[in-house]
């Protein structure tokens, strides 16, 4: 198969893949009827969603778990929680996580 | 849309390590235009990227993306029963524009005002500036990615702004029961193909919340 052709009917595929996840329960809509259990247990889903993307994202480096004092990645990840507990403010943590992040990679490859 | 501006940062940094990503990975530019304007997706755009460069077969690349996706499965289920009564076809597009920061400020605020009256309003504004955002960043990552290098740890950035959204919905005992179980559950789940992890750490959370929940209130009462 030509490579052009490959790959935009690859981009149309992923496409098609997000209208498909994120469209299809919704267009369902009142037809589908759910289990009390199950709608309460949603209210949970996006904590433990974020969690999840979080942890994957802070306790790994280079694939590996890695919960040492040599990980910035979690350290920030702490620094950021103290900041949002002090201040409330978002962009504080994406800032103060950030630098944090800098700082202490510098700090343990230096 | 004033509601997403804090969350700006967070998603300009991730939508420009995307962008970044898919011309590093081979893409051409336009290709690269093609797949964020069109796909939207984030995480599932970063899965597709290997699978394109050797050629996988397409049923692969596009089941690779919607198992990737498998999370907005979860979240539209919740979605179901505030917007449900639209129209099929802004159904359609309301869902396309789910994104995780929109969904979860989304959650918040029906938590606290279930019956809030602007709320389509509300959702369709905050989507907009969600993919405004994320498309601005895209192409600017996708135009810079000779000038940054990966070595920065930017796509950290949106990690702080998802770690933002998800601190203050621990506030009761059963979310955080059921963050506490997410976390583990994702870190031993660590090695599943597709983010495949993510989706088994998500309903092992919600299970361990609701079972709390259940709990707390039999012996409070």
């Amino acid at each position: 198969m030509d490579e052009t052709i490959y790959i935009w009917s690859a981009i149309l595929g992923v496409t098609a893949a997000t209208f498909i996840a994120r469209s299809s329960v919704l267009l369902l809509g009142e037809r589908l009827r759910l289990p009390q259990t199950v709608e309460s247990a949603l209210r949970y889903a996006p904590a433990c969603a974020l969690a999840a993307i979080v942890a994957n994202d802070l306790l790994f480096t280079a694939g590996a778990l890695d919960l040492s004092f040599h990980n910035p990645r979690w350290l920030a990840g702490g620094v950021a929680i103290i900041i949002f507990a002090a201040t409330r403010s978002t962009i504080g943590v994406i800032a103060g996580g950030m630098a944090a992040f800098w700082l202490l990679r510098a700090w343990f490859s230096g | 849309m004033r509601e997403m501006l804090p969350f700006g940062p967070g998603v300009f940094a991730w939508g420009l390590v995307t962008g970044v990503a898919m011309v590093k990975s081979g893409l051409s530019i336009v290709e690269s235009l093609g797949l964020s304007l069109l796909a939207y997706a984030g995480s599932a755009q970063l899965a597709a990227l290997p699978l394109m460069a050797v050629f996988a077969p397409l049923w692969l690349v596009t089941l690779a993306a919607i198992i990737v996706n498998l999370r907005f499965v979860v979240y539209a289920a919740l979605l179901r029963s505030h917007l449900g009564h639209l129209p099929a076809n802004t159904r359609l597009w309301l869902g396309y524009f789910t994104g995780d920061v929109m969904f979860a400020r989304f959650s918040a605020l029906l938590a606290e005002e279930p019956d809030y009256p602007h709320r389509v309003a509300y959702f369709a504004g905050g989507a907009t500036a969600n993919w405004i955002i994320w498309q601005v960043s895209s192409v600017i990552g996708i135009f810079a990615a000779g000038v940054i290098p990966t070595s920065w740890g930017l796509e950290l950035a949106g990690t702080f702004a998802l770690l933002a959204l998800l601190i203050p919905l621990c506030r009761q005992w059963p979310a955080l029961g059921g963050v506490a179980v997410a976390v583990i559950v994702a870190v031993i789940a660590h090695e599943l193909p597709l983010r495949l992890g993510l989706l088994a750490a998500t309903l092992a959370g919600m299970t361990a919340a609701i079972a709390l929940e259940r709990r707390l209130r039999s012996t409070a009462t």
